[in-house]
């Protein structure tokens, strides 16, 4: 991978138009959240949002594994599915036990972090705060699944540890089922009624700010931001030579297995991170959504966005979250620009959606970015050196300019 | 790479151009700024008022909120037929003294809780005064907060757990519920079939089957009975050993209210193996797939559901004829014209909306909700009225049987609690 040098002061620019770009952002989502008015576009707009924001965290994980440390992990799901219960079941209020578990007497832990910090805090500050801490605690313990499982499964290589992997998850899908443990898990039932996104707002003094989408948002930004430092610490240094030569990485004095099981702990807490986001999105958690379809899922998005690329991985999950659930949900319902087409019927939304994602598969197999990263410094010094051509070009030919 | 970029991209605006044009047609408050969006707009709306009826009749939409693909995609398609044809006999509605044309949206959320959010917010996007569904509780559940932040009343059609209307002032349903079925299957195992000794079998991580196996067990319990419960993995095809170890526990009747299916693959190892106990399950059994398996066989397979065939002779005629006139819909029901229970239900929640627009006097989703808790229809699947909780106020369950030989569904006995 050759790393594209920038001088300083094209970093610095670079930089500035970045943090630029991403307040608007942060200030139109704000926008979004409280003053805009809500009509058929904002009203798909939000739920896109906010799911491609989460799973642009997921996928970032994953890449970091798959992409970066070259692991073929498909356990994705499985760190998901942790991540979302260990959230749900420390964030739903006392008061709704009884009715959440009515299978198991009102389940095992009788309290909620939001709610008793919104005891002491006040309610809006409690259950921002409170959601923040149970992230954590969803983070914590899908990172400390990945270490014990880590140890015998990190000994095996690209297929193996595949198929390890793909078998964990089922059998933490399995064991969430269980009703054995249904007072924690609630086994085959919904947990819900914990705090969500639509729970999470800020107050100063008597006027309230809803922060739905801009939540995800910024847990998703802080987690990949953390994870592009890693990257670019001698860490992800280390984890780039495993990836390209294994032999030669620890010939070079580099701890194989220290390092993967750090890339591969890192990438379960930023996963079990995005399964407790996912968990807030859908104000429902079920095990049986967390099928190997769901890690395929995620594992085309890396792909389609280019192993190896975090812009891609990002740009690539609100493409295919808007693609697949906004977009293209027109093909289910038979008409477009009022015309009635007969094959646009239920389900022909995936048969289209299929040979679109062969096409890329087939055709654009280094994905949307292969393994480089949109920066804006890249960009302006593009956008400078088309300039320039094409001030040459005019001057040659009189103003043609066909570009 | 660019080249590739810059037709992404195209494309990509024309998709949200189609989207935004198809799913705003009762959209007013579109930006009109996007002159290209809103040509497109009146576009459709043109179009889909010549479509419906000739006439410039305003539109009122209602929501389906239907599983069409995934585990219940059979069963959410069959109720859906049962509102489309509902919305093909009576297309239109009055209103405050103005007839509307009735518009269904249909939304696939494809029997899955994490598509279950966008699905809803797409129905919402679409402007609905009220939505019908769904089928399989743990969707409607999933889809609920949607509907309720964005303040449009859900009509729960055959979703039967508690929870869905539990606790929530915006969801209605019109079937009757698990604790009620589970309690009125557990009575005719008991007196009917005689059983003391019933073997439970349920999908690991399906929450309809082990509640209603959990509901039935109390009941059945109370009754004096022994109950063994087995669950089996997702994706599971060998069902010999569970029936081994039905018929070495003693049992008397085999209780699986799992998905059609499994249910296939349970009556055919059932008949091949020569396991003579009868089968029992709740309404997801009411199924053509599930006659079509048991046909020339000598099982004996008993379900609870929510309407006899021959209860009303006049709607079974003019939807076996719809049904029969359209080969989509003869797909979507299964290939052939028998009336699911599912669809009778469907049914009569579109003429409870119907009802509930008119008692509104008003197409805004607030007043409808308002509305709903006093408004009654007496339907082909009998007199629906809603109690303090939103749940219909039903006390009978129609007991049937599978005709091995004639593949149709024979009346057996109307079930009740007490």
């Amino acid at each position: 991978m050759n790393e594209t040098l920038y001088t300083s002061s094209e970093k610095k620019t670079g930089n500035v138009v970045a943090i630029c770009v991403i307040a608007l952002v942060y200030v139109f989502l704000f926008l979004l959240d409280n003053f805009l008015p809500s009509n058929s576009f904002t009203l798909m707009l939000i739920p896109v949002l906010k799911k491609g924001a989460i799973y642009s965290l997921i996928c970032v994980s994953m890449n970091l594994l798959n992409g970066f440390t070259g692991l073929f992990s498909l356990g994705q799901a499985g760190f998901l599915l942790i991540g979302a219960y260990s959230y749900a079941i420390f964030a739903i209020p006392a008061d709704q036990h009884s009715a959440v578990y009515q299978y198991f007497d009102g389940g095992l832990i009788q309290f909620s972090i939001p709610e008793a910090l919104g005891s002491v805090l006040g309610t809006n500050l409690g259950s921002f705060l409170g959601a923040i801490i149970c992230i954590i605690i969803a983070g914590l313990i899908a990172a400390a699944f990945a270490a014990l499982i880590g140890i015998p499964v990190l000994r095996l290589k690209s297929d193996y540890l595949a198929i390890a992997t793909l078998g964990f998850a089922e059998i933490i899908r399995a064991i969430c089922q269980w009703s054995g443990l249904g007072t924690i898990t609630n086994g085959s039932n919904l947990l819900r009624k914990y705090t969500s996104f639509s729970d999470i707002k800020i107050s100063f003094g008597d006027t309230v700010f809803k922060l739905s989408t801009i939540f995800p948002f910024l847990i998703a930004m802080v987690s990949i931001l953390l994870i592009v430092l890693l990257i670019n610490s001698s860490y992800g240094r280390a984890f780039k030579a495993i990836r390209d030569d294994e032999v030669a990485a620890e010939a070079m004095g580099i701890n194989l297995f220290k390092h993967k099981m750090l890339s591969f702990v890192i990438s379960s807490f930023f996963a079990g991170v995005g399964g407790a986001l996912l968990a807030m999105y859908q104000t429902t958690i079920q095990a049986s959504a967390f099928k190997t379809a769901m890690t395929y899922e995620i594992l085309l998005i890396v792909v389609i966005g280019g192993i190896g690329s975090v812009t891609g991985s990002c740009i690539a999950s609100f493409l295919y979250i808007a693609c697949n659930e906004w977009w293209l949900r027109f093909l289910d319902s038979g008409s477009v620009f009022g015309l009635s087409v007969p094959f646009f019927r239920d389900g022909f939304r995936k048969v289209v959606f299929s040979v679109i994602i062969m096409v890329v598969v087939l055709f654009f197999s280094r994905g949307i970015m292969g393994d480089k990263e949109l920066s804006f410094a890249g960009m302006i010094r593009r956008l400078k050196r088309k300039k320039k051509p094409a001030k040459a070009a005019e001057a040659s030919e009189g103003g043609d300019g066909n570009e | 790479m660019k080249k590739f970029l810059a037709l992404l991209l195209a494309l990509v605006m024309i998709f949200s151009l189609a989207a935004c044009g198809s799913s705003s047609s009762t959209d007013t408050t579109a930006d009109a700024d996007e002159t290209e969006e809103t040509s497109a707009e009146t576009e459709t709306e043109a179009e889909t008022e010549t479509e419906t009826a000739d006439s410039d009749n305003p539109t009122v939409t209602i929501g389906v909120f239907e599983p069409l693909s995934g585990d219940n995609g059979a069963g959410g398609k069959q109720e859906t037929l049962g509102m489309q044809y509902a919305n093909y006999e009576t297309p239109t509605v009055e209103i405050g003294g103005v007839t509307y044309d009735v518009e269904l949206v249909v939304v696939d959320n494809e029997s899955s809780t994490d598509k279950a959010v966008s699905a809803a917010s797409q129905i919402v996007a679409a402007g609905a005064s009220v939505v019908l569904g769904s089928y399989g509780s743990s969707v409607s559940i999933a889809g609920s907060d949607t509907f309720a932040d964005a303040g449009i009343p859900v009509i729960g059609v055959t979703c039967t757990n508690p929870q869905v209307t539990e606790g929530n002032d915006h969801y209605f349903r019109i079937c009757f519920l698990d604790p009620f079925q589970g309690t009125v299957l557990a009575n005719f195992a008991n007196d009917e079939l005689g059983a003391t000794v019933a073997y439970c079998l349920g999908q690991l991580g399906n929450d309809y089957d082990q509640g209603l196996i959990n509901y039935f067990t109390e009941a059945a319990e109370a009754l004096g009975m022994t109950v063994i419960t087995e669950s089996f993995p997702e994706g599971n095809s060998d069902f010999t050993s569970y029936l081994t170890n039905a018929k070495n526990a003693g049992a008397e009747v085999i209780f699986a209210p799992c998905s059609t299916s499994y249910a296939q693959l349970i009556i055919e190892q059932a008949a091949s193996q020569g396991v003579e106990i009868p089968l029992l399950a709740g309404d997801t059994w009411d199924s053509n797939v599930i006659l079509a398996a048991a046909a020339g066989t000598t099982q004996s397979i008993y379900v609870s559901t929510f309407y006899a065939e021959g209860g009303d002779e006049a709607f079974e005629e003019g939807f076996k004829e719809w049904i029969n006139s359209d080969s989509t819909n003869l797909t979507n029901n299964g290939g052939n014209d028998t009336i699911a229970a599912v669809s009778v239900m469907g049914y009569d929640a579109y003429y409870v909306a119907l009802e509930a627009l008119k008692n509104a006097g008003s197409t805004d989703p607030a007043d409808v909700m308002a509305a709903l808790p006093t408004t009654t229809y007496t339907g082909v699947s009998g007199a629906i009225a809603f109690d303090e909780i939103g749940d219909a106020e039903r006390d009978a369950a129609y007991i049937k049987v599978a005709n091995t030989e004639t593949e149709a569904w024979d009346f057996v006995a109307v079930q009740t609690i007490g």
